[in-house]
């Protein structure tokens, strides 16, 4: 769905203005059912969105781009001169897409549960190519820096890919095997990624022994965030953890009193951050203190009356977050309060 | 209730089954056998008790139905010499249902155990993290493979295969304590019942994870090795009612072998 802040602010009907809806479905049925039908389909990345165009990797294995401009409009899917597409081209699938696609350039790289990362032609969707099978399944969004795609796997290893041809470059693999659980982040040269076994680590690229490696009270599931010098990590024992970039160091820590499935977002001069429980705090990146932003309706009632398992995102001061209510809230976090919400349902 | 589940029962067999998988060689499959096979030697105590039970009230069989032909107009009067015949012999009707009870929560925790075990998508994973201990050969299994020989674990097995074993397993297993009645009804009753479970759990390994019908089929075979040593073939290999009646009366039991 796109919505369109300024008309859900004013409460319009939807769609209002540049608002739409587009229902991505897969054939379904098999096993003891005899038909086949299709049924919606399940996206757990957050799209990626180039001016009219929307990058979506779905559950079912698919790649699309989609135009707002067609998609307001209704038309059939795809209107190829608007540059929509959809990868594979054929019914055929890739493995189950889990992360984000990732713009870069001319290209969108996505990662699938077959093990291989895709880059595909931003305009056309034809791919540009696929690299070897690195790991048995890839649910970790890529990180794009310079000529470089950054991989984290579940078994454990580290790799930057060539984002000419899709050639590995440099690995890294922990000791133990031990998987990493979350996305990486790339700082200054540097890869932050969470473990399985509760670590945060810090690996130079280029090189074979970790930096240093931070232990937290259970894993540290989303990607962190990176920002002078500093590394900001939610864990699933309920801690935002600041920690020096450079040497480890703990800076500080802030309990939001739930687990920490989504990474923090810097807005402005504050680091917003959602815990899985539905409270939003806003936290000064320096010091650590933060407050959290008040229900609409009831102050003692969490931020959102959902769980948070989406990554919010933020444009002019407004953060927005998606709750498993099926709900977008809006978050002015000046004012420290949730502004408005809206049903995301679907025809 | 929910939380002493899961700290009692749910979480130590969720880690010992991921800790077992790391220990052979990542393999989920491998790991669910051993647990199952670790399970029922636990049980095996509860399970000798149960098949004993049941094996003495079935050498009670000639003697209960010579009591209702006796007196199966008057029910009452049925109850009390059938109370009295148990009495006799030593043996409590309900010895044999209520090990088998006991065994519920092992098998749900178990089923509970390979379904969180296996995440196979990113909320179940995220779930799974609320269960796990921090034990390094945990660590190391995460996220487990669920592919083992030609089965994903954690989908239904489409090749009829597995449904097949474990019906097939199910109705020796079965067969092997069904006795023969003289008693039309019972008879007619014993073969639906027969057929009903193995197809019905035949229809299961088609819908529910192939991770969950292995541990059916590996329990049913164990059980079918308990039983045998037990009682060897039992009714799998016995002759008509009549023989089996006539085999079973005065000693009150089944012998060993064919």
């Amino acid at each position: 769905m796109a919505v369109n802040p300024s008309a859900r602010s004013q409460n319009l009907s939807f769609p209002a203005d540049g608002e739409w809806e587009y229902l991505i479905t897969a054939p379904s049925g098999g096993g003891l059912s005899c038909s086949q039908t299709s049924a919606s389909v399940a996206i757990y990345g957050t799209p990626a969105v180039d001016e009219a165009l929307v990058f979506i990797g779905d559950y079912n294995g698919k790649v699309y781009a989609l135009n707002a401009s067609a998609r307001s409009q209704n038309l059939d899917f795809p209107q190829m001169r608007d540059n929509e597409w959809f990868y594979p081209k054929t019914s055929e699938v890739i493995g189950a897409i889990v992360g984000s696609p990732v713009i870069s350039e001319d290209a969108i790289y996505v990662t699938s549960s077959n093990g291989k990362v895709y880059c595909l032609d931003k305009h056309f969707g034809d791919k540009k190519w696929e690299s070897d099978v690195l790991a048995k399944k890839l649910w970790s969004t890529p990180y794009i820096e310079g000529d470089k795609v950054y991989i984290s796997t579940f078994d454990g290893h580290l790799y930057a890919l060539s984002a000419e041809d899709g050639s590995i470059t440099w690995s890294f693999a922990t000791e133990s095997k031990i998987g990493f659980v979350s996305s990486p982040a790339v700082y200054e040269g540097t890869i932050f990624a969470g473990s399985f076994d509760g670590n945060l680590y810090a690996v130079e690229i280029g090189e074979s022994e970790p930096l240093w490696n931070f232990t937290g009270g259970n894993c540290f599931w989303a990607a962190p965030v990176v920002s002078n010098s500093t590394v900001y990590a939610g864990c699933l024992n309920g801690n935002i953890y600041a920690i020096d970039a450079t040497n480890g160091t703990e800076l500080w820590s802030f309990d939001v009193g739930s687990p920490i499935v989504v990474s923090p977002l810097l807005v402005d001069d504050s680091l917003v951050v959602a815990a899985e429980s539905g409270n939003v705090y806003v936290i000064n990146p320096k010091t650590g203190i933060g407050e959290r932003i008040r229900n609409l309706g009831n102050d003692n009632k969490p931020t959102i009356n959902a769980l948070v398992q989406a990554s919010p995102c933020a444009q002019e001061g407004i953060v927005y977050i998606r709750g498993q209510d099926n709900c977008l809230y809006a978050l002015d976090i000046e004012q420290g309060r949730v502004i408005w919400k809206f049903p995301l349902t679907t025809q | 209730m929910a939380e002493l589940w899961n700290l009692i029962i749910l979480n130590p067999m969720l880690n010992g089954l991921i800790a077992l998988s790391s220990v052979l060689g990542g393999s989920f499959g491998l790991a669910i056998i051993a647990l199952t096979v670790i399970v029922r030697l636990i049980l095996l105590p509860l399970t000798l008790k149960q098949l004993k039970s049941t094996k003495a009230l079935q050498g009670m069989q000639p003697k209960i139905q010579e009591l209702q032909k006796k007196y199966g107009k008057n029910q009452q009067k049925l109850q009390q010499e059938m109370m009295k015949l148990y009495k006799e012999v030593g043996v409590n009707p309900l010895g044999c249902i209520w090990p088998m009870l006991v065994q519920f929560p092992v098998w749900i925790a178990l089923y509970q155990s390979i379904m969180r075990a296996l995440a196979t998508t990113p909320e179940s994973l995220l779930n799974l993290f609320q269960h796990l201990y921090s034990w390094e050969v945990v660590a190391q299994a995460i996220p487990l493979d669920s592919h083992f020989l030609w089965l994903n674990l954690g989908s239904p097995d489409s090749t009829l295969i597995l449904a097949i074993i474990v019906g097939g397993s199910m109705w020796v297993q079965q067969k092997m304590v069904t006795a023969p009645s003289a008693d039309p009804r019972q008879k007619s009753m014993n073969s639906m019942m027969l057929l009903m479970m193995p197809f019905m759990f035949g229809l299961f390994t088609l819908i529910f994870p192939s991770g969950l019908s292995l541990f059916w089929a590996v329990s049913n075979v164990i059980g079918i090795g308990i039983q045998y040593w037990i009682t060897g073939w039992g009714y799998l290999r016995r002759g008509t009612s009549a023989q089996v009646v006539t085999k079973l009366g005065g000693k009150g039991g089944i012998t060993k072998g064919p």
